[in-house]
């Protein structure tokens, strides 16, 4: 076991090192002149561009540039963000907060919502249960986020006048701004940090503010959990060994939840890894429509400004993340089917 | 357990509900204004954008400004007065300015104005002066070199020595000394450049040391490595509280501002996207202004409980025909030569072509169509609200003119076997990408031989393009620096201003006059050099105006104060000016 995630960490640094040389490679495609543009955003400030590829060594050789950006790297300058206007790393640790909360409740209620449904469908299979859970399910699976998104806001801000967008009210914010020491900021999250400080106020608001787009997340990629759950369960409760215990007289709960649930778990289990991994990204569609500015909304603006060194933190992130997830996922594995020995 | 969990989830939704309706009682005190525009910097030396224009206008404050609505009349700010021909503030020769330095005033942190931080302020941007910055102005006018370093980015010889000698502090008084009459001074030193920041605070952050044989240390600071790229400290009505980049930028009143006492406690400037987002915002009350498109002007215009101001722009934006293309391995000219496949580098540089495209281009229909009206067309680069403007003749839309010049243009060659280009517009300006499709659509018209594509092009590729000679016409637009036609005229037209260098067009007496006109001071003799120039545009046919945008500024109508200044764009807000009540 040990031996197991020693050689999967070890197998982290050649990941990495693929990836920043891909992506670099990829980033490399543009002219000098381009990516010398990406500091320019006025025809003003064209005259400079020539000045700025000297400045920056922007027309050396593809290896000069790659080493000298890793050399910086260990040094511990991941470059500068303009979309940002921070250094990467500085802004790195400002956006993960606001999707890392997100992420913290939509994942479990994906996870969990997504098997509870998949599971009462599988068992009820082609009762009502089963095509009201498919219809929400293909609803939910083909709707565009970005449109959702803006429904739910135009409906419950909109016209109801709750759940405004953002992270948290002008009140509270103008309270920790004028409170730095009473407020102390541990994570970056406002539902946590205000349950550390004692501020159920804090907390609650930063919950209220989370509320539509956890919303929109959860309905939108449930879908695929459940089915995937419920392609599980139908395909085990069909197996001899249920027929088995049915004959034996095993009661439906102890068939259903004992046996059949835990086998039509794994490759939940795969699914349901993947979408927490990719989550890390953040939903482009859920920060923007809500305005709150994690890690996609980033991502989405650096990618259309070309702003180098924050794709590449991104996509290492990226590559950190999955390897871990993978990781977690070969642990878990063997915890839910025995079978399996991790060598 | 199954009624438990029902009363937990109707208290929780109640709790919710509560919540927000004790958010929704609005804050007379507290600003807010939804925006979208990127705030790079707060260091007044690296600063050219009107977001970063918009911080420092209210944190910092320069030695004079605009006075209301004008645009080339100033009001004294950390000046005692405006100086003048009349008052002496500006020699006869308009060669010396003399400012007299108000007393009194105090920075954020402490400490108070002197007319040495007034002359340190001004060394210390210059020598600074970064790639991209808004130095070039400055510099120009006090030295007479456009930047601190020549084409390869070598720093002149000399000028810092230069820089040194051209601000000078005595007593109470500041002044400037210019190598040459330079008449659009009054207006640079009203920009987010000229702000006045503390000496003392300056150097203990790290900028330049005072001593200008360090210069050179100080010189072109890499992007993000600028000494006040967070920090600011002004002597304006607000100072910085908080800045959470793409998030939100907090002002609070500063209680020792030296004017009167400005009504706004709190101003808040939300980075907010999504325009749906916006207008929400707008609608709740939640936000006191939102930034508005010209696309959704007609839905602000149906939202009841708003004010809403049209202001005219000092901008401008044309279709320039490019006369020396750059043909290797061009897909926008096609073949290269007029063989039907393509057209020559040098298509434009016969005027009849030119002026087939100027009468090809329905400006009526553009204007009703595209902005419902809400639109200046403009008839030249010196346009409506710049000093010496004048209406000059336009090509009207005439398809028949437009076919005779055709017929005449490359000796009836053009006709005979028609042509293949690309225009192109930048991705997602659907104004330029309107007026590129009218002038493709109407010259195709013309000649089942002519075939124009239209594409776009993602914006920082556009820039590198043109400048690249890429483009046989470019579309784009040029927003004031400061508001004098020397600004315009010098980069629509002389041979080497950004858009006449990028044409390749070069007209002696065009070169000659806006010379001229930058070193003359006499009213007069300056409105005759513009007024000539305007009229060169319209006789060359040098490249077709499009539009000079109006914005519509949509506040609550609970907001008051606000005067329209064409030189201020929809990203700018003085909070000094406004309240609510």
């Amino acid at each position: 076991m040990h031996a197991f995630v020693i050689r999967r960490f070890l197998l982290l640094v050649f990941v990495l090192f693929g990836v920043s040389v891909l992506i670099f490679g990829i980033l490399m495609t543009f002219s000098p002149e381009r990516r010398a543009a990406a500091y320019v955003t006025t025809p003003q400030q064209a005259k400079d561009i020539p000045r700025l590829i000297q400045q920056f060594g922007l027309d050396d050789p593809f290896y000069i540039q790659y080493v000298r950006w890793m050399r910086e790297i260990f040094r511990g300058n991941m470059g500068w963000s303009l979309v940002a206007a921070r250094p990467v790393g500085e802004a790195f640790w400002r956006y993960l907060p606001v999707t890392l909360e997100m992420n913290l409740f939509a994942a479990p209620i994906v996870i969990i919502f997504g098997i509870w449904l998949g599971t009462v469908s599988g068992i009820h299979r082609d009762t009502w249960i089963d095509h009201g859970t498919r219809i929400f399910a293909i609803v939910g699976w083909s709707l565009p986020t970005f449109l959702f998104a803006l429904v739910l806001l135009m409906v419950f801000y909109g016209y109801f006048q709750l759940f405004s967008p953002g992270v948290l009210s002008d009140k509270l914010t103008m309270f920790i701004l004028d409170n730095p020491e009473t407020f102390k900021r541990f994570t970056g999250m406002y539902t946590i940090d205000g349950m550390l400080n004692g501020r159920l106020d804090i907390a609650l608001d930063g919950l209220r503010h989370l509320v539509l787009p956890v919303l929109t997340y959860v309905i939108v990629v449930v879908a695929l959990n459940m089915r995937v759950m419920r392609s599980g369960m139908i395909e085990e409760l069909s197996k001899d060994y249920v027929i088995t215990a049915r004959a034996k007289g095993a009661d439906k709960k102890t068939i259903h939840i004992k046996h059949a649930r835990r086998n039509a778990l794994l490759p939940v289990v795969t699914v349901a890894g993947q979408l927490v991994a990719l989550s890390m990204e953040g939903s482009v569609s859920v920060e923007v429509v809500f305005n709150r500015q994690g890690i996609g909304w980033w991502l989405a603006e650096s990618a259309t400004q070309l702003d180098m060194p924050v794709l590449m933190c991104i996509c290492l992130f990226m590559g950190i993340v999955f390897v871990i997830t993978n990781l977690t996922l070969d642990i878990l594995y063997a915890y839910i089917d025995p079978r399996i020995r991790l060598t | 357990m199954k009624r438990g969990t029902i009363i937990a989830c109707i208290c929780f939704l109640f709790l919710f509900f509560t919540v927000n309706l004790h958010a929704a009682v609005k804050n007379p005190d507290t600003f807010i204004l939804a925006n979208y525009g990127n705030l790079r910097t707060l260091d007044p030396c690296v600063a050219y954008d009107v977001t970063s224009s918009q911080r420092l206008w209210n944190i910092y404050e320069p030695l004079i400004f605009f006075d209301g609505s004008h645009t080339d009349k100033f009001k004294p700010l950390l000046a005692t007065e405006v100086p003048t021909l009349e008052n002496g503030g500006i020699s006869a020769d308009g060669k010396t300015y003399t400012f007299t330095i108000r007393k009194g005033v105090k920075f954020h942190e402490g400490g108070d104005l002197t007319p040495e931080d007034v002359v340190y302020s001004f060394k210390r941007n210059m020598i600074a002066d970064p790639d991209g910055g808004p130095m070039w102005m400055l510099l120009e006018a006090l030295t007479g070199e456009g930047s601190t370093r020549d084409k390869d980015g070598k720093i002149i010889e000399g000028i810092f020595d230069t820089i040194d000698k051209c601000v000078e502090g005595k007593g109470d008084k500041v002044i400037f000394h210019l190598p040459r009459p330079y008449p659009p001074l009054l207006g640079i030193l009203s920009y987010s450049s000229s702000v006045i920041m503390d000496k003392e605070w300056a150097i203990s952050k790290g900028c330049w040391d005072g001593d200008i044989k360090n210069g050179a240390k100080y010189n072109n600071p890499a992007p993000g490595h600028e000494p006040l790229l967070k920090i600011a400290n002004g002597t304006n009505a607000y100072r910085m509280k908080n800045w959470e980049p793409n998030k939100e930028f907090v002002f609070e009143r500063f209680d020792g501002y030296w004017g009167p006492k400005p009504k706004l406690k709190i101003a808040i400037v939300k980075y907010v996207k999504e325009w749906s987002t916006r207008k929400l915002m707008l609608q709740n009350g939640d936000a006191d202004r939102v930034r508005v498109d010209i696309q959704y002007v007609p839905e602000v215009k149906a939202m009841k409980g708003l004010t809403l101001y049209e202001v005219p722009l000092l901008s401008v934006t044309a279709a320039f025909f490019c006369q020396k293309i750059n043909p290797t391995g061009n897909p926008n000219i096609g073949s290269g030569k007029l063989d039907g496949n393509g057209i020559p580098p040098d298509f434009f540089s016969d005027i009849n072509v030119r002026k087939a495209f100027l009468h090809a281009f329905d400006r009526e229909t553009y204007k009703k169509d595209v902005f419902n009206g809400l639109v200046i067309m403009p008839t030249s680069p010196n346009v409506e609200g710049l000093a010496y403007h004048k209406d000059v003749p336009v090509y009207e839309f005439d398809l028949e003119k437009s076919k005779k010049y055709m017929k005449e243009a490359w000796g009836g060659t053009v006709w005979e076997k028609g042509f293949k280009m690309i225009i192109t517009h930048n991705t997602g300006n659907e104004m330029r990408e309107a007026a590129a499709l009218m002038l493709a659509e109407n010259i195709m018209s013309l000649n089942p031989k002519f075939k124009i594509e239209v594409r776009n092009v993602e914006w920082k590729d556009y820039l590198v393009k043109y400048r690249n000679f890429e483009f046989p016409l470019f579309l784009i637009g040029w927003g004031a620096d400061y508001a004098d036609p020397h600004n315009f005229m010098y980069t629509f037209m002389h041979s080497r201003g950004v858009y006449g260098r990028y044409m390749a067009y070069q007209n002696e007496e065009v070169d000659r006059l806006c010379d001229a006109g930058i070193q003359t001071i006499d009213p007069k003799k300056r409105e005759e050099i513009y007024h000539r120039l305007q009229d060169l545009w319209y006789t060359e046919a040098i490249a077709v105006p499009l539009y000079q945008q109006i914005v519509v500024r949509a506040y609550r109508d609970w907001v008051k104060g606000y005067v329209p200044n064409a030189m201020l764009t929809d990203a700018n807000e003085l909070l000094m000016d406004i309240w609510k009540e």
